[in-house]
């Protein structure tokens, strides 16, 4: 046993010597039992390689590691440090020939702390690794899955914000990865068939954790982006992404958000099994306070198995929000104990409360006189002639032109692309083939 | 005043967070405190919810967490009796900052949510004496009107100030300006 383990430092250690870290990556694989067999001794085997130098060597060590982490029972805080060196000090250059083990011992180092319960250990290093091995600040990789995933488990999310505030505009998969390497697809078919499985976590995670911060905009664009997949088949994450995005909509829209016309998924197998949901969007909007808390209250169990009850909440106080928005447009004046009664709040002070909080937030412009109980609803104030109204115009004009100047570049790529070409000109020889015959066999009639 | 006052605190204390186990309580007050100053509720939220349950038992977490749940529910009255207390030296800081934001802040909204607010009101909202509260409004320009026994005051509203527009955007506007021209 001890020789084998010998060969493969001597192999590790000859191969990156000489560079050949295509090889290398290539013969490292079919170590990898052999490796997970010896958990026990593995840290004799670090001992012997340089993370900058054998970073390859290295990382199949560290993925044999998480492999049999169930049966070593590895001490947690130890093995999080080696992974947080290995992130620090590796050569990402030869980690590019091993991009999909590298995922996968990212995946395997999420579940190994989540079980832990250790998830906010292992956020930066995440983080870090994303940053390794991505080709461009917009690419999307399996790990941002992770990410999310570790902190939502942690509940802290000031380090994943940035990373999903990014529009993503290249996806980096396994499948992908595998075929630029040549690599034996065999291997990776497991991880191949997760791909999908990554990219829709991404944007249920990502859904999620943008309605904790109550960015709800932003919260609604991720689920549209999981649930608008293409996809022959359902997947349960998008059944929980619909779900969570019926509710996100009555929050920000008051309604279901306008959902593109190509995704027949939705009406065939998400709908059905959404019923709660949808009948709660049907009593949304009917505007009554009544009969949406009755009807929360009705279907509590599901939503508190669904997780959706906080959710739940907040649509319900969106509702009192929007019946006072409402009013707005309807009266210049009105007494508070009208206000009550008419959006069903109990009391007078209750409505006073909303009000003054929805002016605080900016929802509703209103001045309230305590004199004689009433308040008074104004216009929105805004002249857009301000300083700070023009730096607005402007940052918002920044934006949509660089992403126009995006959309550009993108399709400029795709029409570049031979195998587009190929495909679009082949089609048009399809057609002008089948057209022959029909011309040929028209001509003995004449 | 600057926002950024604790920033480098902030991210001190952030990256503690991330890279060991097993921290004291000061790391949570200290990281709630600046929290709430810099009216990142949301954080305070998720923070509270992430502090292990053992430590919840400290004293100055669940006072800082009453002032949490306090300005989550824009609930001055309770906010301003939480924070008459013993704060230790740690957080002292941004405690006392946060007070006097959140004074600034409510006699701000109350001059422009409201046309006319009973004094005694007021007087509960901020738990302020009679005095206080006199010498903050006056300063301000409200103006005070007998409604039979009761003490109302007429807020003025306050004219914001406008933000000084930076170089960036003069040159911008210049640019518009000659491209018009020409």
């Amino acid at each position: 046993m001890g020789s084998a383990l010998e060969n493969y430092v001597n192999q590790v250690r000859t191969l990156s010597a000489s560079g050949s870290y295509r090889e290398l990556a290539e013969e490292l694989p079919e170590s990898l039992s052999l490796l997970a067999r010896n958990w026990s001794i593995l840290d004799n085997v670090l001992e012997t390689l340089d993370m900058q130098q054998h970073s390859l060597g290295v990382l199949y060590v560290l993925l044999a590691k998480l492999h049999s982490a169930s049966t070593a029972n590895p001490e947690p805080v130890q093995l999080i440090q080696l992974m947080r060196d290995f992130v620090q000090r590796n050569n990402a250059e030869q980690l590019r020939y091993a991009v999909c083990a590298f995922y996968e011992t990212c995946h395997l180092f999420t579940e190994f702390v989540v079980q832990k319960n250790l998830s906010i250990l292992g956020i930066r290093i995440l983080s870090r690794a994303i940053d390794q091995i991505r080709q461009l600040d917009t690419q999307l990789t399996p790990i941002h899955a992770d990410l999310c995933l570790l902190s939502l488990k942690a509940k802290n999310f000031s380090v994943v914000l940035p990373y999903l505030d990014t529009d993503i505009t290249d996806i980096s998969t396994v499948a992908a990865e595998c075929k630029t390497q040549q690599q034996q697809q065999s291997q990776h078919t497991v991880d191949a068939n997760n791909d999908a499985k990554y990219f829709l976590l991404y944007y249920y995670y990502g859904g999620m954790i943008y309605t904790a911060v109550k960015s709800y905009e932003r919260a609604l664009y991720f689920f549209e982006v999981c649930i608008t997949t293409p996809a022959m088949a359902m997947s349960h994450i998008m059944l929980e992404a619909y779900k969570k995005f019926l509710m996100v909509s009555l929050i920000v829209e008051g309604k279901i958000a306008y959902i593109p016309k190509n995704t027949q998924v939705i009406g065939r197998f998400m709908k059905p099994m959404a019923n709660h949901y949808h009948d709660l969007v049907n009593v949304y909007a009917n505007s009554s306070s009544e009969e949406l808390r009755i009807i929360i209250l009705k279907y509590s169990e599901a939503f508190t198995r669904d997780n959706n009850m906080g959710l739940a909440k907040q649509v319900a106080t969106s509702l009192y929000k929007r019946n006072i928005q409402r009013l707005t447009k309807t009266f210049l004046t009105l007494s508070l104990s009208d206000v009550a009664s008419r959006v069903q709040l109990s009391s007078a002070v209750e409505a006073e409360r909303y009000i003054l909080n929805m002016i605080k937030s900016g929802e509703i412009y209103a001045s309230i006189n305590q004199k004689d109980g009433m308040v008074l609803f104004k216009d929105d104030p805004e002249k857009y002639n301000s300083p700070d109204m023009f730096l607005n115009v402007q940052t918002n004009i920044t934006q949509v032109l660089d992403q126009v100047k995006q959309i550009n570049k993108m399709e400029e790529e795709i029409i570049l692309n031979p195998l587009y070409v190929k495909k679009a000109l082949g089609s048009q020889d399809d057609d002008l083939t089948s057209q022959h015959p029909k011309t040929f066999s028209g001509d003995p009639t004449d | 005043m600057h926002l950024n006052k604790y920033s480098e605190l902030l991210e001190r204390l952030e990256s503690e967070e991330f890279e060991q186990v097993e921290l004291g309580a000061e790391v949570y007050q200290q990281l709630l405190a600046i929290y709430l100053y810099q009216n990142k509720l949301a954080n305070a939220k998720l923070l509270w919810m992430r502090i292990p349950a053992k430590l919840k038992e400290d004293k100055e977490l669940v006072q800082l967490n009453l002032l949490n749940q306090a300005l989550q529910n824009n609930n001055y009255a309770d906010f301003f009796k939480h924070i008459k207390y013993e704060w230790s030296e740690r957080v002292k800081s941004p405690v006392e900052d946060l007070l006097i934001k959140q004074r600034g802040e409510l006699f701000r909204l109350m001059g422009s949510a409201y046309v006319s607010i009973y004094q005694h009101n007021l007087m509960e909202l901020s738990l302020m004496s009679e005095e206080e509260l006199k010498k903050a409004y006056v300063v301000l320009n409200w103006t005070e009107e007998l409604d039979g026994e009761r003490v109302i005051l007429k807020p003025k509203v306050q004219e914001s100030t406008p933000s000084r527009a930076n170089d960036d955007q003069l040159l911008k506007l210049t640019e518009f300006v000659t491209f018009l021209e020409n």
